[in-house]
């Protein structure tokens, strides 16, 4: 249908699916008409329209001030009202005080084989909450990728040359210095997550911050010989898989009491805790490559 | 372990001092660089004040070892991490004064 020809015969609705995909459907006629329809229309009514708004804007404020204050106060209330309601503190009678976390206490050293018994709580008891977390850092990392990824081709020249180009001596003497010591802290966070505070989210966060420090520091041609789109992949998905089939072996074994082959060891050493130390370590693989990608989508748009 | 105490004493309180003066030029400052500066003072200076106030106050060798490598650590990140900022506020600035050293590399 032509509709330049004829303006009158497109319908409402047509113009708006038109509007809708982006095509210039307005007749130019059409929007002349328009808008000296309605900037007559303006003219005229400009003072009152005007005036309106001031007073609008000035009721606003005051109705802006009195809700910001009344919701705040609501949310006090509410908020001080459930403390109020809350168990008083360290009542043995208390409803968090059951069965589940005397047993995590009681028996956990003895049947996870981990000392630090959030860490086996976290990796064992409950080790599919975790992988759920973990999926949800792998797939925050692929929605990032699916909308800020960019070929070479979308890329400018002056773009490319930028992420090329070096950084100044004193950040790349820094780097040099530091990012070692980053990554093996990292590293002794996640291998040491079920004997001391840590475990691999928070290990794998301090390699991930040391990732992005080496990339900002020696442009993007160095990192991309080890970190590039198809081995963070690789990493990730083959870590997540190790993660639930070795967990899935685990919690098959425990529910249908089969013995499980996988060896408990003497809590405190290193290789001790069963499963726990091989999860911490997926763990903290993906979460690493997750902060470093996030960084690298959101400065350069590719890994 | 009085003069112990009152040399500890006296570093802390040194380095609340500095702290104290960074947070007011922080604040009080107009120009970026200005305040970078200040608050470059706090991460550098405050902090090891502070940290042999508490070294000298600590008996266990373990625990000084890890305050200075926090101190080595502090200082070799935080002035790298202002210079950056401070260069790249040079190359972006709209102020006419920084014009001049736009050509730095």
């Amino acid at each position: 249908m032509d509709y330049k020809s004829d303006p009158n015969k497109i319908g409402k609705w047509e113009r708006f699916f038109k509007w809708v995909n982006g095509e210039d459907s307005i007749d130019s006629v059409w929007e002349k008409e328009m808008r000296s329809k309605i900037t007559g229309k303006r003219k005229k009514r400009r003072k009152t329209i005007e005036d309106t708004i001031e007073r609008i804007n000035s009721y606003s404020k005051k109705i802006y001030i009195i809700l910001s204050v009344f919701i705040t106060v609501v949310y006090i209330g509410i908020l001080l009202y459930t403390v109020y309601e809350l168990p008083e503190h360290g009542n043995p009678l208390n409803p968090a005080n059951n069965e589940v976390s005397q047993r995590y206490i009681e028996h956990g050293v003895e049947e996870t084989g981990a000392l630090n018994i959030v860490s086996a709580m976290i990796l064992d008891y409950r080790a599919f909450d975790t992988f759920g977390e973990t999926v949800v850092l792998f797939t925050a990392v692929i929605c990032v990728a699916i909308l800020l990824r960019r070929t070479d081709e979308d890329k400018t020249d002056l773009e490319q040359d930028s992420f090329k180009s070096d950084r100044g001596d004193i950040l790349k003497f820094a780097a040099r210095l530091v990012f070692p010591i980053v990554v093996l802290y990292g590293i002794y966070v996640i291998i040491n997550g079920h004997i001391s505070p840590g475990g691999g989210f928070a290990g794998g966060t301090i390699i991930g911050a040391g990732l992005i420090l080496y990339s900002a520091a020696f442009g993007d041609e160095k990192i991309k010989s080890i970190l590039n789109y198809k081995s963070i992949t690789v990493t990730t998905v083959s870590c997540l898989l190790i993660y639930f089939f070795s967990k899935g072996y685990s919690f098959f074994t425990g529910g249908n009491h089969i013995e499980s082959v996988i060896p408990k060891g003497t809590p405190g050493n290193i290789l001790s805790g069963g499963l726990i130390l091989p999860l911490n370590i997926c763990v903290g693989i993906v979460v690493a490559c997750t902060m470093y990608g996030f960084y690298s989508y959101f400065t350069k748009g590719d890994i | 372990m009085i003069i112990r105490a009152v040399l500890a004493s006296v570093f802390l309180l040194s380095g609340a001092f500095v702290f104290s003066v960074c947070v007011l030029g922080l604040f009080r400052f107009n120009n970026v660089l200005d305040r970078m500066h200040a608050a470059a003072l706090g991460d550098t200076m405050g902090i090891f004040l502070t940290i042999l106030g508490v070294i000298i106050l600590s008996d266990n060798i373990y625990q000084i070892v890890k305050l200075a490598l926090i101190v080595i650590f502090i200082w070799m990140t935080s002035p790298v991490a202002t210079h950056l900022i401070g260069k790249m506020e040079l190359l972006t600035s709209d102020n006419k004064k920084f014009r001049k050293g736009r050509n730095i590399k």
